[in-house]
């Protein structure tokens, strides 16, 4: 039995439109929020909205039916917003900032005017201080926060959307949480 | 136990992968060690609150769907071509060389070879740009010609077809098939089409 989308996937093979419009409405709001979240801008986040259906509409006769048509298209997402991550600021030794006990401050990391207008929607102190400090974190350790607790994917299904062993997801959640916990603690 | 060892499996808890006798140890080390406890119990807060940062989550622009079923590549009019293809496939030659010629198409003016294509090439008589089938000879089939000028005074047992050049036809001259001359890529691409096809139709 085919679920929903590995139909819609095979009406869209065929040149149905409709059926490709209904992909994009179960995935547009995920892969959005997974876009704001990793990018904290809007626009930069529908772009990757966009790309994601264009990449997905393109290769569409290459999707293996076998895996998840979620994770395919998380897949697709995470890339495009580690991709555009990756180009925005210069490269860091992650492992040596989650290590410094001095320099925890990621905030001067952050480009400042690539930071969000919280104010777009309305959100208590404590949200904020979530946000900032999500975005704070080091690329490789927030790609899989953002999967883990704003896409709420279990680590087996990160472990295939980032095409890595669960261990490896496992120590990244774990230092990301421990990096959160750090950058909150004045907070708890 | 060490404390480096309890936070450990505080993340394992958290993760929901500890298994029951390790709860059972962990416990036991919260309860000896004041430092650790205030860790898991921040652990676990932040863990609840990066769960309830979910329920806000920002508006997704309404138009949204439109603009993205907009952005993709307009037509699947290529993949029509090539469906059908499929279902022809005695065609597939000829249509595959219709595309090679649409391809090439642009490149139509460059390069000053000429081509002389047919089945008794020895017959002819090649001067510069000029194609001679001199008079008393026998061509058993058709000449082509690309840039250059045919000059009938013999026989052709078929078709003369000049692209991009011209054809003088001596009074001698015995064409038994068409004679055709033709100058612009257009025409050319009809021709070509016409031919293969005749050729795919013939056994
Ligand atoms: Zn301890």
């Amino acid at each position: 039995m085919d679920n929903i989308e590995t139909r819609l996937v095979k009406l869209a093979l065929k040149g149905d439109q409709r059926a490709f419009a209904e992909i994009v409405e179960l995935y547009k709001d995920k892969i959005f929020h997974l876009g704001y979240r990793m990018l904290s801008n809007r626009h930069e986040a529908e772009d990757v909205v966009q790309e994601t259906f264009l990449r997905v509409y393109k290769n569409l006769d290459r999707y293996d039916q076998k895996q998840k048509f979620s994770t395919w298209i998380y897949r697709i997402g995470t890339n495009l917003c580690i991709d555009r991550l990756r180009k925005r600021k210069p490269s860091y030794s992650l492992d040596a900032e989650l290590n410094d006990q001095d320099g925890t401050d990621g905030y001067a990391l952050l480009p400042g005017d690539e930071r969000t207008p919280e104010s777009e929607y309305l959100l208590s102190e404590t949200q904020q201080l979530i946000h900032q400090a999500i975005d704070s974190l080091p690329d490789k350790y927030k790609t899989v926060m953002v999967l883990r607790y704003l896409q709420e994917l279990s680590l087996q299904e990160i472990s295939e959307v980032m095409d890595m062993p669960v261990t490896t997801i496992k120590t990244r959640v774990h230092r990301g949480r421990e990096f959160l916990r750090k950058k909150l603690e004045p907070k708890l | 136990m060490d404390c480096k060892l309890a936070v450990s499996l505080m993340h394992e808890y958290l993760d929901g992968d500890l298994l029951d006798e390790e709860t059972d140890e962990l416990k036991q080390h919260l309860a000896e060690c004041s430092e650790c406890r205030v860790a898991f119990k921040q652990l676990e807060q932040t863990d609840m609150l990066l769960f309830a940062v979910n329920h806000r989550k920002p508006p997704v622009s309404d138009e949204l769907t439109a603009r993205i079923m907009q952005s993709l590549p307009k037509s699947k009019q290529t993949h029509v071509w090539w469906t059908w293809l499929k279902r022809h496939p005695a065609l597939t030659a000829a249509a595959a060389f219709f595309i090679i010629l649409l391809g090439t198409l642009p490149l139509w003016n460059e390069g000053p070879e000429m081509i002389v294509k047919g089945t008794d090439l020895d017959q002819v008589v090649i001067e510069g740009n000029s194609v001679i089938v001199p008079e008393g000879r026998t061509i058993a089939g058709n000449l082509t010609i690309e840039k250059g000028q045919a000059k009938i005074y013999g026989d052709v047992e078929g078709n003369v077809t000049v692209i991009d050049g011209g054809i003088f036809q001596a009074s001698t001259a015995h064409i038994s098939g068409q004679v055709q001359s033709i100058n612009q890529s257009v025409d050319w691409v009809w021709y070509k089409i016409a031919n293969v096809f005749s050729e795919v139709a013939s056994p």
